[in-house]
């Protein structure tokens, strides 16, 4: 089989896209900042050129121009390892993620059964008998052979670093998990007890989170039955968002991905309040300029993933059929450009909406409440696709799902961790307020 | 000054319903707030930022800056050198060396007056201590230096400080003690009564 | 045996005389006094001190005089009732503040005192908050001049007239006297005849509000920045118990401290303003090495090892060569870790007492008009200007029987018999010096001389190696005066630059671990030297222990 991409149309993706994430990066701190100014009623950055447009640009200037620090006690090898890691993982899960029009890659059919299955041939000679199926039914349906299909997905431009990788969606998260490793080791390797702490945090809270985020994504793969992520698009483009059969796993999937990207309200490996500046506290200059970049790109990719997965894609809305051409290819990549922006800009006001979790109430949240409802949905959609029933049936059954659960932890009898109150009319006034150990919240 | 009980207002947790155990509505209605502030800053101007170095800010008179030592109406300056401002001060910031005075009229002075404006904390119990009004905190707050020697501010220094303040007319003498200085003043409305205490 | 009742409870006061302000003290119970002072003749004229007395009768009745009475010139006596807090008391303490506050200027902000003032304590006690008064103040001119040491601030006096009582009973010269009547009285000197006595500055101790303060302390601090030690005075052998008042590193006032054994109440000008060299800043900051003839700065821990190698190599060639001059300004801690290192050296070090100055003979008060001395004695001031010579000497009798002099050692140097010499020295810069020109011509060619000292001196022109000493307001250790009593000295100030306790130091070079903490070593010290037998506890009290000796007794 010959290369499934072309070499210097990769290449040149390649390198406009590392040029635009790293520009939109650096953009998107201003964008965090501006934001935050106004959800606070102030102005935020205005000093370095119109509206503080040129704000990142001084920003990268200074982090390149700063005294590189290495502190005597680090661990030097993974001290420097962590930040490449954070940044590298990140543009490598970027690698499977469309961001502009595709079209799904050709199926490999086994004519010779009855009815015709997916191929997965296991030989060449296998594949060859299979092929020649293939060919006898073009010759006879007069369709294209599979051969000629793939080479027209070959020569159509698909806006995705590396198309036709069938296992997308499992590799984004296989090299996203691995982003913890530059968590753990830059909070390790900093020899002190607050990067420490933060390490230690993120590794258990980004383990913690993969579990519902994968799980919540499995009910998607049930039912577009592919982990390509352009055949996703094309699937929702046909079927109707995702979103709209199982909004519980969308919920799921946006929750874990802030856990994920560690966002607030789960901000705790970088708490500053507590940790100072948690895994990085150490480092400086362009490292930590690094640790941002890495950070934010995983903002950017889960946020298309979002859309990818629940969003329809390049889709502008659900049922709306998109032209074709350059137009239409413009299109999407705006469309596509849009929803993203959407949800970093929901992730940036969900910041200063919510308080930060506490530590136990997070493992709780990913452990007790999040993962049940990750299988009950995925149980959900095993069950209809058994039954072939309507993907509709899943909407009503997402909701019920949420509200029951929701009514299992309003009832359920509950131990609380005894917390200290205040009894009323027990204390004399003019006395400093007591505390009194044996009564209990509730 | 704990707080009264009786000024306590006890509520009890109210009970969460269905919908609020989702906690979407709550987390809705969260972004609601937020979103709110973000437009109205963006779109309304409604920013509370002051744009400092083009625009002064407005401080009340009694905001704590940097020091000043007054004068008395000759001019020379008021200080007594008693070290009270000194002994007040919780971050020892002051340093006083006390010599008799030139003039007739007071027995001791402050041969040297400094204060270390960068561990001072600004906190004014200097000026509440002075028996004398004779330092004061003024509304100076843009204080900056090159090195920390220029920040020791001394008896020159912070009498200059008094020539600016009392010349901008931003910050009048806001302490005045009576007559017989405080401790042995009585309250003026009490009048002069009796001792009644031996009595009693 | 006799019972007083103080405010209803009981005292047992023994035989001993005491007026109510004592025997209220012994029930723990505060009689306000401005001019009752234990050591001066009464004159109840402060009227601060008024209580109601009564007597307890035998039947257990007890009949109350109509009148407060001043408490400090009724006797106490079996039976005596002494009520100080019922409201006629109160009330007469509280008149009395606020009559004796009239004219008062209350210029508390710059007057010294305040902090330490009388006045100001028992108004807080006793006194009301506001002044009645409405007319002008009756502010007397301040008399700078009374005395070279002491300045009087008239507005501020209280006519307690100790200081007048102190002139003509203790120092007998009578220089200070009141002029005017009533409210015009006024503290004065004779004209032309100023408070210039040898004990002058004690009446700054005895006012007890402002007026009378001392030059050598005016302005220099506010008593409430200082730091108190309880120490002895080093200017002579009297020994004087002193308060030491100092502040990081500088010794701002020496005052006197009560001691029965000792001297008394006060002390006198001659020690109470010599302390000024410990804050001089002549003195050496460094331990120092002289290379190509310039004294240049080395390291404690480099000095130390190179002066003991020196020390021992120049003993295992010729023992007796080796001089250790102990000067009578060592603690007796201090000289007998320094004489148990040179004698490990070898036994045939010699071990020498360094010059004790001399200066005039014995002074004694009071004095007549004439500066004659008159008896009974009540302060003496010693001729002998060192604090330890008594404990040196003890000490060098135990480690080699007999004392050498000084002028002996001199001697033997400028002959070439002496090899090396540690000099022991922490003398104070006196009139003269230690050590004069030609003695110190004669050491010269003594081919090794660690200089030990506070100051520059002839000897540290030419000393290989000069260590700088700390004096003795910077250390702990033992002083015995002249009469053998044993007194403790602590700290009261740290030394700057480099500067180690002569102690430390000493330790140093014997290579004992751990810093010098005095009463451990005054245990050993005890057990060691039969002399210093009672201080075995190594707590030596507040007034000092009498030293038996044997020898006299």
């Amino acid at each position: 089989m010959e290369l499934g991409f072309s070499f210097w149309i990769t290449l040149l993706f390649i390198a406009i896209m590392m040029g635009v994430l790293q520009g939109t990066c650096a953009y998107l701190i201003l964008a965090e900042r501006k934001i935050s100014a106004w959800a606070q009623d102030r102005l935020g950055p205005n000093r370095v050129g119109p509206w503080g447009l040129l704000q990142p640009i001084a920003d990268g200037i200074k982090f390149l121009l700063k005294e590189d620090i290495i502190p005597n006690h680090v661990d030097k090898l993974f001290y420097l390892l962590a930040p490449c890691i954070t940044v590298g993982t990140a543009l490598l899960a970027f690698a499977v993620v469309p961001f502009g029009p595709t079209t799904p890659p050709p199926v490999l059919v086994d004519y010779r059964q009855n009815p015709p299955q997916t191929a997965w041939p296991q030989t060449i000679e296998e594949e060859k008998a299979i092929l020649d199926a293939d060919h006898k039914h073009a010759e006879q349906t007069n369709d294209k052979t599979y051969e000629e299909k793939l080479k027209e997905y070959n020569d159509t431009i698909q806006f995705v670093i590396a198309p036709h990788v069938d296992i997308g969606i499992v590799f984004n998260f296989a090299i996203g998990s691995l982003a913890v490793y530059g968590v753990l080791l830059g909070g390790w390797s900093s020899n002190d007890k607050y990067s420490m702490l933060g390490g230690l945090r993120s590794s258990a809270q980004l383990i913690s989170y993969e579990i519902p985020m994968g799980l919540s994504v499995l009910g998607v793969l049930a039912v577009t039955g592919s982990l390509n992520l352009e055949t996703i698009i094309d699937y929702q483009v046909k079927h109707g968002w995702n979103v709209l059969y199982q909004p519980l796993a969308a919920l799921l999937f946006i929750t874990s991905v802030f856990a994920e990207c560690n966002r607030l309200p789960f901000d705790l490996p970088e708490a500053e309040q507590e940790l100072v500046g948690g895994y990085h506290t150490e480092y400086s200059a362009m490292k930590f300029a690094l640790f941002f970049l890495g950070e934010y790109t995983h903002m950017i990719t889960t946020s298309f993933l979002v859309a990818i997965m629940f969003f329809g894609g390049w889709q502008l809305l659900p049922g709306i059929a998109m032209p074709d051409g350059v137009g239409g290819a413009i299109l999407k990549l705006i469309v596509f450009a849009i929803k993203m922006a959407l949800f970093i800009i929901f992730f940036m006001l969900i910041r200063w909406t919510l308080p930060r979790f506490r530590f136990d109430q997070l493992m709780g949240l990913s452990w007790k409440v999040l993962l049940p409802l990750a299988l009950v949905n995925v149980v959900c959609v095993i069950v209809i696709k058994q039954l072939h029933l309507s993907d509709w049936l899943l909407l009503p059954l997402s909701i019920a799902t949420l509200f029951i659960v929701a009514g299992f932890a309003l009832y359920m009898p509950q131990q609380r961790p005894r917390a200290p109150v205040r009894v009323a009319g027990h204390v004399a006034s003019g006395l400093p307020a007591v505390l009194h150990d044996e009564a209990v919240i509730d | 000054m704990p707080i009264a009980e009786n000024e306590v207002k006890w509520v009890t947790v109210p009970k969460a319903g269905l919908l609020e155990q989702l906690y979407l509505p709550a987390i809705f209605q969260g972004l609601q707030t937020t979103v709110r502030h973000a437009t109205k800053t963006l779109f309304g101007g409604g920013a509370v930022t002051q744009q400092f170095p083009e625009v002064e800010p407005k401080l009340p008179p009694n905001y704590r800056g940097v020091h000043r030592l007054n004068r008395d109406e000759q001019g020379r300056v008021k200080c007594v050198a008693c070290y009270m401002c000194s002994t007040a001060c919780p971050a020892h910031c002051i340093d006083i060396v006390a010599a008799p005075s030139p003039w007739p009229d007071r027995e001791k002075y402050p041969e040297t007056f400094v204060i270390d404006e960068l561990r001072c904390i600004y906190c004014g119990m200097c000026e509440q201590a002075c028996p004398v009004d004779a330092i004061e905190l003024t509304t100076l707050y843009d204080l900056s230096g090159f090195s920390r020697e220029a920040l020791m501010f001394d008896k020159e220094k912070l009498l200059s400080v008094f020539d600016e303040t009392v010349k901008a007319g931003t910050d009048p003498i806001r302490t005045r003690s009576g007559r017989l200085s405080v401790a042995s003043e009585l309250p003026a409305d009490t009048g002069l009564t009796s001792s009644s205490s031996a009595q009693s | 045996m006799a019972t007083v009742y103080v405010n209803g409870k009981p005292v047992d006061i023994g035989n001993e005389k005491l007026n109510l302000i004592q025997a209220a003290q012994k029930a723990g119970v505060l009689i306000p006094h401005y001019c009752w002072h234990p050591a001066l003749t009464v004159v109840a004229s402060c009227r601060m001190c008024l209580v109601e007395v009564g007597e307890r009768k035998p039947d257990g009745s007890i009949t109350m005089q109509p009148k407060v009475v001043p408490a400090c010139q009724t006797p106490a006596k079996d039976g005596t009732v002494i009520v100080t807090n019922s409201n006629k008391a109160k009330f007469a303490q509280e008149q009395t503040l606020e009559d004796l506050l009239l004219n008062h200027p209350l210029d508390c902000p710059v007057c010294d005192k305040a902090g330490e003032c009388l006045l100001q304590d028992y108004t807080f006690n006793f006194g009301r908050a506001q002044s009645r008064m409405i007319d002008e103040k009756n502010t007397p001119p301040n008399k700078p001049y009374i005395g070279n040491n002491v300045t009087l601030f008239t507005d501020r006096c209280i006519m307690c007239s100790r200081c007048v009582r102190f002139t003509r009973e203790i120092s007998g010269t009578a220089e200070l006297q009141i002029i005017n009547r009533g409210h015009h009285s006024e503290i004065d000197i004779f004209p032309g005849e100023p408070l210039n006595n040898k004990l002058a500055t004690n009446v700054v101790d005895l006012c007890p509000v402002g007026a009378l303060c001392s030059k050598d302390f005016l302005y220099k601090q506010r008593v409430w920045n200082l730091k108190t030690r309880e120490s002895v005075c080093a200017d002579c052998s009297t020994g004087c118990s002193i308060w030491l008042d100092g502040n990081k590193s500088i010794v701002y006032r020496l005052r006197p401290r009560y001691n029965p054994q000792a001297q008394g109440h006060f002390m006198c000008d001659d020690g109470r303003l010599g302390y000024h060299y410990v804050n001089s800043i002549e003195r050496f900051l460094q331990p120092m090495v002289r290379r190509d003839g310039k004294l240049t700065p080395l390291p404690w821990t480099e000095i130390l090892p190179t002066i003991r190698q020196a020390f021992q190599s120049v003993a295992q060639k010729d023992a007796a060569g080796v001089v250790g001059v102990l000067s009578p300004f060592l603690t007796c801690e201090e000289a007998y870790l320094i004489a148990k290192f040179l004698k490990k050296l070898s036994g045939q070090v010699r071990l020498a007492l360094g010059p004790v100055p001399i200066l005039g003979a014995d002074d004694t008060y009071p004095k007549d008009r004439r500066g004659r001395p008159i008896q009974p004695v009540k302060f003496t001031i010693r001729a002998e200007k060192c604090p330890n010579r008594r404990g040196v000497e003890e000490i060098l009798r135990y480690f080699q029987g007999e004392i050498i002099s000084f002028e002996q050692v001199v001697h033997d140097a400028a002959e070439g018999r002496v090899q090396a010499m540690y000099l022991a020295a922490g003398y104070p810069p006196r009139p003269g010096g230690w050590i004069s020109e030609t003695q110190a011509q004669m050491l010269q060619h003594i081919p090794l001389i660690v200089c030990h000292d506070l100051l520059p001196s002839p000897v540290s022109n030419f000393a290989h190696y000069v260590l700088p000493g700390a004096s003795w307001a910077e250390k702990e250790g033992t002083f015995v005066n002249h009469a053998g009593l044993a007194q403790a000295i602590h700290w009261g100030v740290v030394p700057t630059g480099q500067i180690r306790t002569d102690g430390q130091v000493f330790l140093d070079l014997l290579e004992r671990r751990g810093l010098l903490h005095a009463p451990t070593l005054r245990k050993e010290l005890a057990a060691e030297v039969p002399y210093f037998a009672a201080l075995a506890r190594g707590d030596l009290g507040e007034y000092g222990i009498p030293l038996n000796d044997e020898r006299s007794a």
